[in-house]
């Protein structure tokens, strides 16, 4: 049961084509992975399906409506969240009040267990600029699950993290994924993170899919061990 | 690895971040109670203040502080600098003007349609502006103001504005502003209570809207706009009437300053009189509310005391580059800074 | 409209290019509209006015680039290069400070009464240029300013302190990494930028009458210039500039109180349409 969709997705900048045509669907309670070497367009993809940047030609839809160009406000209003890949906070405020305050647009009702979840319960007084890189990037995850989303789009979420810290973190967005049934989108550079956390992988190379499926077929894609894993796989 | 690159959001060391948490209704109860304190005590000033220019200079310092920590408000909510706020004052000022000269109105109402002309200007500008932010936002203020200055002076405009000549007011002698002839106005004891009592309802005003929640939501549209849009937050919104209350305290000054003064010259229009209001503004220093005050008093201060051989602007220019390179967050910033650090060494 | 006007049009266009292109290079390069720029003008304008009294205008013409970049060399080591890592915004308002000082220093040195230069002599005539007679040291400026854009884009293209330029505009911190002298590529732009707004101000001289206000009265349309035609982009200001001044010109001659705010109509529409100017990549 689909309930987010990307059909042919296209983003030119001039005459440089980042994305071209790569469909994706994803369902409830599953992690969608998406890996791909640098400059296989994955932030492009992330930000053409979240509103940020309008893509040049395709669609995407949200519970059957094309949603294409509606505005990322109007899209977290509905359910679709995301997070950055550059750690993207409120800095000067405390991590409870940045917290309370995208509560309160978003109608969350437990707040406290998100912050628990995510082990923010220690620091939430503190200056959110002052405390450690790897908890601001939770800070980063919490904002993006306020509020019940439906479907959570996550641009490299352990990026800079070091190793232990970034099991955690897949740990906890495969937990959120299946607790809330939470349809999650998970772009990451970690590939060995990815085929542990995901149910289903993508995988981009030059603004194309190269091969799409369960992690194993992925694994065994001939494509995508010659361009990308190579013998690392 | 977080890595700071240079902005041009001027808050990171400009503004001291204000501390928030629990108790936030006690203390704004606590606040407004020493509002009202400092509203009394003030209407005492004539009383200590006996030197008549002396005292027209307090006034006037009373007067500019309301267009400062207009200017104020929105560098510290939202990290944007105006240049443009002479125009809500220059045309609150011209409201008052025209209303009363040429159209016979009482100066009671017509401060009232200054205020409201001011304001309206906000609005106009603002729609266009508060997309921008940094030097867009800087540029097109300044751009906006001295297209209304410009306008102003057009030989076309003259029986409205009087053009270069600016307009000296007039109204009938019955007429009074709330019980002031027009040479009690002109009279800064008389007029005293009028600018106090304006001063310190506008900055309590502006206080506990930075405390609400709208000031929260600026506070986030000031510090990451881009992840308010994703948290759902519209930004325009907030922004805008940021802007316009922020105007709309401007062209307080202006309407008042237009009665106290009995005349409107087109140069409070232009970048000048911002300019100057921002420089103030900045060596009081933006963390703090009072920050805009204090500088205004001390630029009065030092404008009538330092200006000899027309080398203020030597002077001002040399203090601003000074404040800015030595001491970011200006005069009160300063001392902020100085009192955490006394606190921290105690513990 | 004559071609006598649109020929004034142009003369106010080139001095707007020259103007505006330095700027446009420190503000690519240093990410900071330097308020200063108009204040250069106008030191090159009255060191012009010294210089050609006592040594003639061409000297003047030499004396007041090299001097100015040396003022602008003092800026970056005074300014720029120690602050570099405070908010733009604040670099901005130091520049809108030394702007005020400057207002003030020209008249304790030069006076505040208005000063005139004469044109060398064999420009002070009119030359019949198709089919009118027009000014010859407005066509002379006209001519100087064009060759300077040209030699401008000449240098910027093809030497590698041009594509070091280039590159640091684009993304200084990347460029650093690339192994680029951010801080020499900076002080040579911030040298460059002043040398040409110096050399503005000396062509204008002859032009103009020179007032202590006559910096910041430019500087406004300056910056719209450089905002209209893309922060950091040198052609794009070029365009702008040239734009700017054939536009407002001929606008005087219909209607002089609707050209008065065709600089700020300017901005703000191409503002509104594109926020980031007609040339601009980045956002301010």
């Amino acid at each position: 049961m689909t309930i987010f969709e990307g059909r042919g997705l296209t983003v030119r900048y001039g005459a440089h084509v980042a994305l071209e045509g790569v469909d994706i669907a994803l369902e409830p309670g599953v992690v969608h992975g998406v890996i791909g070497p640098n400059g296989a367009g994955k932030s492009t993809f992330i930000d053409a399906l979240s509103g940020r940047k309008r893509p040049s030609a395709g669609t995407v839809t949200f519970e059957g409506a094309d949603i294409t160009r509606r505005s990322v406000r109007w899209r977290r209003g509905k359910g679709l969240s995301r997070s950055f890949q550059r750690t993207s906070v409120f800095g000067s405020m405390t991590v409870g009040d940045q917290l309370e305050m995208v509560a309160r647009r978003n109608d969350e009702q437990d707040l406290d267990e998100i912050v628990s979840t995510l082990g923010l319960d220690a620091i939430r007084h503190q200056v959110c600029s002052e405390i450690a890189y790897g908890t601001q990037r939770s800070v980063d995850l919490a904002i993006a699950l306020i509020g019940r989303p439906k479907v959570v789009l996550l641009d490299e979420p352990c990026a800079g993290l070091v190793h232990d810290e970034s099991v955690r973190m897949l740990q906890h967005v495969r937990d959120v994924c299946k607790d809330r049934d939470v349809a999650a989108l998970l772009v990451e550079h970690d590939v060995e993170g990815v085929f542990r956390t995901c149910d289903v992988i993508t995988v981009l190379d030059l603004g194309k899919v190269l091969a799409s499926g369960a992690p194993d077929e992925v694994r065994a894609d001939e494509n995508v061990i010659r361009a990308y894993l190579g013998s690392a796989a | 690895m977080t890595t700071t690159a240079p902005t041009d959001d001027v808050t990171e060391t400009m503004v001291a971040v204000p501390p928030a948490g629990p108790g936030r209704w006690k203390g704004t109860l606590v606040g407004l109670g020493i509002a009202l304190a400092v509203l009394l005590a003030g209407l005492a000033v004539p009383y200590v203040v006996t030197d008549t220019y002396r005292m027209s200079l307090v006034v006037d310092a009373t007067i500019l502080s309301l267009l400062a920590i207009g200017i104020g408000f929105l560098a510290r909510h939202l990290g944007i600098i105006s240049l443009g706020h002479g125009a809500f004052f220059g045309a609150a000022a011209y409201g008052v003007g025209i209303a009363t000269t040429n159209w016979g109105w009482s100066p009671t109402t017509a401060v009232g349609f200054g205020i409201l002309v001011g304001t309206g200007i906000a609005l106009v500008m603002g729609l266009l502006v508060v997309r921008a932010s940094g030097f867009g936002f800087l540029m097109l203020t300044l751009a906006l103001s001295q297209a209304l200055y410009a306008l102003s002076v057009q030989t076309s405009a003259r029986p409205l504005t009087g053009a270069h000549d600016g307009k000296l007011l007039s109204y009938d002698r019955d007429q009074t502003f709330l019980g002031l002839g027009q040479a009690d106005v002109m009279n800064p004891g008389l007029f005293w209570p009028m600018a106090w009592v304006a001063l310190t309802v506008c900055a309590t005003l502006l206080w506990v809207v930075g405390r609400s929640r709208f000031g929260t939501t600026l506070e986030g549209i000031r510090e990451n706009e881009e992840r308010m849009r994703f948290s759902g937050y519209g930004t325009f919104g907030p922004r805008l009437v940021a802007f316009v209350l922020s105007g709309a305290v401007a062209s307080v000054g202006g309407a008042l300053f237009a009665i106290n003064a009995g005349y409107v010259s087109p140069d409070i229009l232009g970048f000048s009189k911002a300019g100057d209001s921002l420089i103030a503004a900045l060596i009081g220093g933006f963390g703090l509310l009072v920050g805009p005050i204090v500088g205004t008093f001390l630029f009065v201060y030092a404008q009538a005391n330092f200006n000899f051989g027309g080398n203020l602007h030597l002077f001002t220019g040399m203090t601003l580059i000074l404040v800015l390179v030595f001491m970011p967050g200006g005069i009160t910033g300063t001392f902020q800074k100085l009192y955490h650090r006394m606190r921290k060494g105690r513990r | 409209m004559n071609a006598a006007q649109l020929l004034n049009g142009v003369a106010l266009g080139s001095l707007l290019m020259v103007l505006s292109s330095g700027l446009a290079m420190i503000y690519g390069l240093r990410g900071v509209a330097n308020f200063a720029h108009g204040a250069l003008y106008m030191a090159g304008a009255y060191i012009a006015y010294s210089v050609s009294d006592r040594a003639g205008f061409w000297l003047a013409l030499l004396v007041v680039p090299l001097a100015l970049a040396v003022l602008g060399v003092v800026l970056e080591l005074a300014f720029f290069r120690p602050l570099q890592h405070r908010s733009h915004i604040e670099l901005g308002l130091i520049t809108f400070g030394l702007a005020l000082m400057a207002e003030r220093l020209v008249v304790l040195i030069w006076g505040e009464s208005t000063l005139r230069v004469n044109p060398p002599e064999f420009l002070q005539g009119t030359t019949s240029f198709v089919g009118i007679e027009y000014p010859s040291y407005r066509l002379a400026i006209i001519v100087i300013a064009v060759l300077l854009a040209a030699a401008l884009i000449v240098w910027l293209r093809s030497t590698s302190i041009g594509l070091h330029i280039r590159a640091a505009s684009q993304d200084i911190e990347t460029a650093a990494i690339m192994g680029i002298n951010v801080d020499r590529v900076s002080l040579v732009v911030v040298a460059v930028g002043a040398a040409l707004a110096g050399l503005a101000g000396a062509l204008a001289a002859p032009y103009i009458a020179l007032d202590p206000g006559m910096g910041n009265a430019f500087l406004i349309t300056v910056l719209i210039v450089v905002v209209v035609g893309g922060i950091g982009s040198i052609a794009g200001a070029m365009i702008a500039g040239m734009g700017l001044g054939i536009i407002q010109t001929v606008t005087t001659v219909w209607s002089p109180s609707l050209a008065v705010v065709v600089p700020y109509a300017a901005l703000t529409i191409v503002l509104l349409w594109r926020p980031t100017g007609l040339a601009g990549k980045r956002v301010s």
